[in-house]
């Protein structure tokens, strides 16, 4: 039996031999994910499969119209953008817009949980400035699960002040979108769920090439690794022009050599390949830099921590530079846009957040000493940290005594970064954001880091916006917290309170291809609607919807169904059956 | 020094599962298992019981479904274990478990419709409460089962995948199920006894 066993371990030795030999062989062509443009939108979540390592089994993966990862979705400022998903994955998941400001009932966090065989139906109209965004699951618990399978996407928004700047933006050409993350694989080719990957992919590609042209060459890389923090940089050590921040572009591109990007974070930057034709360079993660208090620093190699790529300087992307395109793009612009930043005097409030290690949070009794907690509480889905008056400009201070630095992610709003322990942000990050690193303490001395945002637009009582680390890890383990921006119209009157749920009635029913919603009391809005079947499989879930032209039902299959709507004002609801034929 | 004391307690009972691997080739939560009878309505109406296959050695049992992308790779590989090994008193039998309420696609009347148009040489059965994939742990679909008569008892020999590779069945390096199953019938130990099953996740209603 022990020779047998011999053997099996030989076996699986050559394997890893054989493997590692295949690694170093060769690049594979860099992966450009689909895009989708206009403002109907259909995504559908499935799981699927993918050759990602060359040879031998496939793997498992979440797609979104496809075999990993999902469209890359274009929007214009100003357009209003509405969306089918469908969840055909065997969870429960959400879809979360990173980034985007709209209201919190369309905002695809933990509490707009979409179950499996459902259509959820969002929208709303787009806001945003040009720049880099993206959508990903955030269903808590699961975020790691999901986002570790492959599931998620880029969004770029256009706006008139960026289209009028002389700018690549030939989609693949000369504007390139880079999703940096990093995997670890079991021996049958799978996924392990694991913050640190050992093999760096980029847009779900291993040993990743692409031919990029003589020229200026714009890339949109986006941090959606689970933990690992990537300092970007050259092989050549050569200088590139950072053009945004998250949430937008800068003042003027600023020219550096190496840039932290950190987990949920986004860049545009811009590189100069001009009269370089025939060269190859890499795109490289420079983490021996790190310190061991920022993800992917540390230098363990095993335990639950541990990967080969820990504080490693290591490759992401091998470019060869190729012919000019016609029509060029041959100087980076000297300046941007103009940001009116948010000034500290005009905050009403400074709210006090903290971070720290989990030691001595008895309820619920949770961990261990290296997990980390917001505000000394784990995250409970029922409880509302914050109530923010709508239009409120505030002052988020947050103040670490974590030993670990923490992407910390708010949603609604994109923020001014105010300082970072005293001290003002480089020219990088002085534009607007959605993620910002809050460094480890150093010694005894507490990190603080301050930002600016007002919450404006969109109340809503009910539904929460979170906020969070952005290392999928620690969010699923409780780092999270939510608040919601209510209005005083909004808000439910004491006197409101006892009212009865609004009445409804549906017709025609039987019902064929539209279905109209008529209400007792005209001024009545619908804020959710959810049709469920016989037995009880939710089919739609719509937010808001929009009922003036009847409700779509023509994909209906005949039979039973039930339509539970919930009042705007009082939020009660009301369940009504109609029949489909 | 706690944390110290963990680590030894649990690399000690890595070892002694380790060493109940070399000893008896399979994991003691698989020989736990007691493989109960069962009777399951197959795709041509009618009901299936192991005890259907008197001269049965074996049992090549697979839970799969109609939905999965990974599951919809396997048919036709099916079929040839089916041909290859029911002849020698091993058949295959495929069961369909996954909660129908979120996969309508696995409902009773679409795996009919399945099992005619891609010629099913096997039965597939509807599980519909779940319960035989319950008791044989089935965790993905496809997860494959050998099972062997021993003292008049059904015993897993080999759980996981079918094989290495889903997508591409000429690039497969290692048959894990007809490796198992020939090494059965020449009274030979599994030497790989078994693997992760890889596939979509087989949810449990309650």
């Amino acid at each position: 039996m022990k020779n047998i066993n011999l053997k099996t371990l030989t076996s699986l030795f050559s394997i890893l031999v054989l493997s590692y030999t295949i690694k170093a062989q060769s690049y594979n062509t860099l992966w450009i994910p689909d895009t989708l443009r206009g403002t109907n939108f259909n995504l559908a979540l499935k799981d699927t499969f993918a050759q990602i390592v060359t040879t031998g089994n496939q793997t498992i993966t979440g797609g979104i119209n496809g075999k990993i990862w999902g469209p890359t979705l274009f929007f214009n400022k100003g357009d209003s953008v509405h969306f089918n998903v469908h969840n055909y994955l065997n969870d429960s998941t959400t879809i979360h817009w990173h980034g985007m400001h709209l209201p919190a009932v369309m905002d695809g966090g933990p509490h707009q949980v979409i179950p499996p065989g459902t259509i959820w139906k969002p929208y709303w109209k787009v806001t945003n400035n040009a720049a880099t965004y993206w959508y990903h699951p955030h269903l808590h618990e699961m975020t790691e699960k999901q986002i570790t399978s492959g599931l998620g996407g880029l969004i770029i928004v256009r706006d008139n002040v960026e289209s009028a700047l002389a700018l690549p933006r030939k989609y693949s050409v000369d504007d390139i979108p880079l999703v940096l993350t990093d995997r670890k694989f079991t021996s049958l080719n799978q996924f392990s769920i694991a913050p640190y990957g050992d093999s760096m992919l980029v847009n779900g590609t291993l040993r990743a090439q692409y031919n990029v042209p003589a020229q200026v060459v714009r890339f949109r890389i986006l941090n959606g690794a689970i933990e690992r923090s990537y300092n970007i940089g050259f092989s050549d050590n050569r200088n590139f022009s950072v053009i945004t921040s998250d949430g937008g572009l800068l003042n003027a591109p600023v020219s550096v050599n190496r840039y932290i990007l950190h987990a949920g974070e986004r860049i545009e930057i811009l590189v100069s390949f001009v009269g370089q034709l025939g060269q190859s360079y890499d795109l490289k993660a420079f983490n021996t830099a790190l310190t061991n208090s920022i993800a992917g620093g540390e230098t363990f190699t095993t335990g639950p921590f541990g990967s080969f790529l820990n504080h490693k300087d290591f490759t992401m992307l091998h470019v060869n530079v190729v012919a000019q395109t016609s029509s060029p793009i041959l100087t980076i612009p000297s300046t941007l846009t103009t940001n009116t930043l948010l000034s500290a005097g005009s905050a009403v409030i400074t709210r006090s957040l903290t971070i720290s290690d989990s030691t001595g949070v008895t309820n619920p009794v949770i961990l261990g000493p290296n997990a980390f907690v917001l505000n000394h509480k784990l995250f409970n889905i029922n409880y509302i940290n914050y109530t923010v008056p709508l239009n409120n400009t505030e002052i988020w201070q947050i103040t670490s005594s974590s030993g670990f630095g923490h992407p910390f992610h708010i949603h609604d709003v994109e923020f001014n970064i105010l300082s970072v322990n005293g001290v003002a942000p480089t020219a990088a990050q002085a534009g607007w954001k959605d993620v910002v690193f809050i460094p480890a303490k150093t010694g005894p001395t507490n990190s603080v880091v301050k930002f600016i945002a007002k919450f404006d637009d969109f109340a809503d009582a009910t539904h929460p916006f979170m906020f969070h680390c952005h290392i999928a890890l620690h969010e699923d383990e409780g780092m999270m917290g939510q608040f919601v921006v209510t209005s005083t119209n909004t808000a439910i009157g004491i006197n409101e309170k006892t009212k009865d749920p609004k009445d409804f009635f549906l017709y025609p029913n039987p019902a064929n291809d539209k279905l109209y919603i008529s209400f007792v009391d005209p001024s009545m809005v619908a804020y959710y609607i959810r049709i469920t079947n016989s037995v009880g499989k939710t089919i739609y879930m719509l937010p808001r919807p929009e009922l003036s032209n009847g409700l779509d039902i023509s994909s209906l299959s005949s039979g039973i169904y039930f339509i539970q709507l919930t009042d705007e004002k009082t939020k009660l609801t009301t369940t009504k059956k109609f029949i489909k034929e | 020094m706690k944390l110290l004391k963990k680590i030894s307690i649990l690399s000690l009972s890595i070892l002694l599962i380790s060493n109940y691997f070399i000893i008896n080739g399979y994991s003691i939560k698989k020989n736990n298992i007691e493989i109960k009878n069962f009777s399951l309505k197959n795709t041509d109406g009618k009901y299936i019981s192991l005890t259907d296959f008197k001269d049965a050695k074996g049992f090549i049992i697979v839970f799969t479904c109609n939905h999965c992308p990974f599951a919809k790779l396997y048919p036709t590989r099916f079929n040839e274990l089916n041909s290859k090994y029911k002849p020698l008193g091993i058949p295959l039998i495929a069961i369909s478990s996954t909660d129908t309420i979120m996969y309508e696609e696995d409902t009773y009347s679409k795996m009919v419709s399945k099992a005619l148009n891609e010629k099913f040489n096997f039965p597939y059965l509807f599980d519909v409460e779940q319960l035989v994939a319950k008791n044989f742990n089935a965790q993905k679909t496809p997860h494959a089962f050998v099972i062997w008569k021993e003292n008049e008892k059904w015993v897993i020999k080999y759980s996981g995948a079918i094989d290495d590779n889903g997508a591409e069945p000429k690039k497969v390096q290692i048959h894990f199920v007809g490796d198992a199953v020939s090494a059965l019938l020449n009274k030979k130990p599994v030497e790989i006894s078994e693997t992760k099953s890889i596939g979509c996740q087989i949810y449990f209603r309650k």
